[in-house]
């Protein structure tokens, strides 16, 4: 084949992911007693679509896994085996094994060939051994026998037929013994089987494989089975006391030129110009395409169908039809596919149009369109804001329709702004989906029995952020399930219930995303901590708060752990998870009940372009203070005002004292007041502590894009960006926790 | 240096290829900085300043959605009056994969330069380190300081890049 294959292969990558990741939180909520027969079929369906999409890419290693995953699949799916546990375990490491070699075709490492021999070998043993279902289901045996087995899902006719099967197989599967048997084996599992003609021991090349299989399957069921093994067009499957061409199943064209076939008639009778003759088969064949995502275009009734139907068994209709098949290929344009009388296939059909709805639900668009979206809608804000001023700036003298026409801009642009934020969020559950998993390898790792609870999974981040914050939540887990949850003997022994929880909980508050990772496990030792800070050279004392003990976990290579596991206890994980955190321009805090429980709390802010502002004014600079941070602003009155003793000053609001922090002395700028009563005061609320912001007058509200200034600049203290005014001017974004800090730094220095 | 191969008097074009230098004033001296740096030359306007920044860097400026950091040379090196008059130009550099801007007295002309013109620079005290001198060239009775800008807006003396960023 002479198209060039990758340019889709990012799509492959990623619609095969997202099938792996589909079938694996399947198979974790699987009910091991009663699975839900949606749910077997489901799963069934994603190894299906891999497999069938990683032929056509040729990338045969996934094939054959895939194949015999969903052999088996197939036969869980039909209830002619039963599930138990260690099928789901195997099921699990051949997704892992999957995964690694989709990462290998990306370019990065493969996947450890031991490994995969390794999975193949458990699920073919699984395959053979599985205990079948309870009455009425024959046995699989290797002896030809005659069950009728149920056929789920699949149209066929449970009249039992005979076809001719014949083939050639892959220079691979001819290779290896053990691929042509396993075929053989769920052949016979379908029906009587008979090998009429099988490649003599020792000739070279593939060879050639006639076989005749009494069965009540479909052709299309058999078509599959044999289309994995076969070379590409190299193979048939046709109904023997059929006399139109009605069941039978092929690759049509280069059969006639596979290596190793025998020499036949050229026509095998499927190439008749009859115009149904291809038709209905071949349309068939495509319907086995459903549901691979990138296949919807191909409705059934359009005319190029049997062309693009080569297509179906190897591009899944997006890309045009290869002229590679060669002049065998029916160029049956007009058969009107109506018109044949198979059941199956009107049956088929039925299935296709509620699928097709569900699929074409979603784009993908490069994340480049969506920056540059925001980036637009950015400039048309800071536009509109300037509009907004000249108007004002016109007193009264602006016509009232001119006026009128703002507030509407005004407003559309808001829905339109707020619209395109959402584009790029995604829901956390995107991060959450892979903790079942993490949870469940590493109980069982550690001999602990842990129960993952999630809550808020619908909160919606920054789709930047999802992927960044995945790593250190993914360490929070391990570290809660390690060091937090005991063994269940232990938990047993403290009168709880040994079975620990995990709690994940998402939730948005104010401007930020806050994310709990919670276990109920032993709490965080003081003791242990300060005594191992003391050990390690930390400055530490005995009065420290409990909240600033529990952060001192944080600091690089501290770590209480008696035994350093894989796991952890290398004191590396918790340093990097706060680096990170405080990368996204997040915080991190710790809760802790020593024999209780420890609570790990992430607060990243949601990554907004644009930010509803309050402009101040000290001297003659305007800051922009973030809205969501401001609680109130008052005058204060001379007697709300004290100093301490270490020359902080504080004042009373409501009855609490909060500091205040000087903005004109932080900045050192030359304010217009310098006396309190003559400035404003406002309270803000500082992520968990309140201050008051000492400003010297409040200048007004609006929306503000934040610019970066460390691209073309550097980071600034108390400065966590910068937007453009609506009179082209420069604003500084105060960074209201970080002010808060250096206000009580400065304190204590001047003490 | 590159001269000593230029006097060979050759008519070869490698030895002839003449880069395009900007010149500017600062004070009572001429620079030249090499023309492929510059995005853009602008007027002065008064930026906004950012606090507790060094004396010579006097804030930001939008430049057409984006934030540019301006530096006034003159205060930098103590080259002349720092007066912002409607005669004041910035030059906005790119350097480093930045915007930048600088405050120069005065804009001259672009030149042309051939490398056998840029003479090496004899140690005296200049303004700046002479590491960032790549020579001198004279040009009428003119004589050229040629800089590299990118070195030395990127220097840590600059102070216009974290040191965590900086190579």
């Amino acid at each position: 084949m002479t198209i060039d294959m990758s340019q889709f292969y990012q799509v492959f990558f990623e619609e095969a992911e997202e099938h792996l990741v589909a079938m694996e939180s399947l198979l974790l909520a699987m009910d091991i007693a009663h699975p839900d027969a949606e749910d077997l079929n489901a799963i069934f369906r994603a190894a299906h679509s891999i497999k069938g999409s990683s032929g056509t890419f040729g990338f045969n290693d996934l094939t054959e896994v895939t194949h015999i995953l969903e052999s088996l699949l197939d036969r869980l799916r039909k209830n002619q085996i039963v599930l138990h546990a260690d099928m789901v375990d195997a099921f699990l490491a051949a997704g892992d094994v999957l995964k690694t070699m989709l990462a290998g075709h990306r370019g990065e490492a493969g996947a450890d060939p031991a490994a995969v021999a390794a999975v193949c070998a458990r699920l073919n043993q699984l395959a053979a051994s599985g205990p079948s279902a309870p009455a009425a289901r024959a046995a699989v045996a290797p002896v030809v026998e005659t069950p009728l087995p149920q056929a789920v899902g699949s149209v066929a006719s449970t009249a039992r037929r005979s076809y001719d099967i014949e083939f050639v197989p892959t220079t691979l599967a001819a290779e290896d013994s053990r691929i042509i048997a396993a075929l053989l084996d769920e052949l016979r599992s379908h029906g009587d089987l008979q090998i009429l003609s099988r490649p003599a021991v020792g000739s070279n090349g593939p060879g050639y494989w006639h076989l005749r299989l009494a069965t009540g399957q479909s052709a299309e069921r058999l078509g599959e089975s044999i289309d994995f093994i076969a070379e590409r067009d190299a193979w048939r499957v046709e109904a023997t006391d059929s006399d139109t061409q009605d069941d039978a199943e092929g690759a049509f064209g280069l059969f006639e030129n596979a290596a190793g076939l025998p020499v036949v008639d050229d026509s095998f009778g499927l190439f008749d110009g009859a115009p149904g003759a291809g038709g209905p088969d071949v349309i068939a064949m495509a319907e086995e395409g459903e549901g691979y995502g990138f296949f919807m275009p191909l409705a059934p009734a359009a005319t190029p169908a049997p062309a693009e139907v080569q297509a179906a068994d190897e591009g899944f209709g997006f890309f045009a039809p290869p002229s590679e098949t060669g002049a065998a290929v029916p160029l049956v344009q007009s058969a009107p596919l109506a018109v044949v009388g198979a059941p199956a296939f009107a049956a088929r059909r039925t299935d296709r149009p509620a699928s097709a709805a569900a699929e074409t639900s979603s784009i993908r668009v490069g994340v480049e369109k969506v920056d540059q979206l925001i980036n637009l809608v950015g400039e048309l804000v800071i536009t509109q804001a300037m509009l907004l001023q000249c108007a004002e700036q016109m007193n009264g003298a602006a016509p009232e329709r001119l006026v009128q026409g703002l507030a509407q801009l005004e407003r559309n642009s808001r829905d339109l702004q707020e619209t395109v934020m959402s584009i790029r969020m995604l829901p956390i559950s995107f991060v959450f989906s892979r903790f079942p998993r993490v949870v469940h390898d590493l109980s069982s790792k550690l001999g602990k029995q842990v129960e993952l609870k999630m809550f808020g999974e619908s909160t919606e981040l920054d789709k930047g952020l999802i992927e960044k914050i995945a790593d250190p939540l993914t360490h929070l887990i391990r570290n809660s399930l390690d060091h937090g949850i005991e063994l269940p003997e232990v938990r047993a022994a403290a009168g709880k219930n040994p079975i620990g929880t995990i709690t994940l909980r998402a939730a948005h508050q104010g401007g930020n995303i806050v994310i709990e990772v919670g276990d109920d496990g032993g709490g965080l030792s003081r003791q242990k901590i300060l005594g191992k800070a003391r050990e390690s050279g930390f400055q530490v004392s005995d009065q420290m708060s409990d909240q600033e003990v529990w952060m001192l976990i944080f600091e690089a290579g501290f770590s209480t752990a008696a035994v350093v596991t894989d796991v952890s206890g290398r004191g590396v994980g918790m340093d990097v998870v706060r680096r990170n955190i405080q990368a996204l321009g997040g915080r991190v805090e710790i809760e802790s009940i020593t024999g209780a429980g420890t609570r790990m709390t992430v607060r990243l802010p949601l990554t907004l372009a644009i930010l509803d502002g309050m402009s101040i004014a000290v001297g003659e600079q305007t800051y922009i203070l973030p809205l969501s941070y401001v609680i109130e602003s008052m005058q204060p009155a001379a007697q709300d005002v004290k100093t301490l003793s270490n020359q902080a000053r504080v004042i009373r609001v409501r009855g609490e004292y909060l500091p205040v922090i000087v903005l004109h002395e932080i900045f050192n700028i030359r304010a217009a007041a310098t006396n309190f009563t003559h400035g404003i005061m406002v309270v803000l609320d500082a992520d968990e502590t309140k201050a008051a912001l000492f400003v010297d007058a409040l200048v007004g509200q609006h929306q503000v894009v934040i610019k970066s200034l460390e691209n073309n600049y550097r980071r600034v203290a108390g400065v966590s960006g910068a937007t453009i005014m609506g009179d082209g001017h420069v604003a500084l974004i105060l960074d209201i926790p970080a002010l808060a800090a250096m206000a009580k730094s400065a304190q204590m220095a001047s003490a | 240096m590159a001269n000593a191969n230029q006097q060979s008097g050759t008519a070869h074009d490698e030895e002839q290829v003449s880069s395009e230098f900007l010149t500017f004033t600062l004070g009572a001296e001429e620079y030249a900085i090499d023309i492929l740096k510059v995005q853009e030359i602008r007027g002065y306007e008064p930026p906004t300043t950012i606090a507790n920044a060094p004396p010579f860097i006097k804030g930001v400026i939008n430049l057409r959605g984006i934030i540019v950091p301006v530096v006034d040379m003159r205060i930098k090196f103590k080259l002349g009056t720092a007066e912002y008059t409607p005669f004041t130009v910035v030059i906005i550099l790119n350097v480093a994969g930045r915007v930048i801007g600088m405050v120069v007295d005065s804009v001259s002309d672009v030149l042309s330069l051939a490398p056998a013109q840029i003479r090496s620079a004899p140690d005296f005290s200049a303004s700046f380190d002479t590491k960032y001198i790549l020579g001198l060239a004279a040009f009428d009775q003119r004589m050229l300081i040629v800089t590299d800008i990118e070195q030395l807006m990127t220097s840590r003396d600059m102070e216009l890049i974290d040191d965590a960023a900086s190579a």
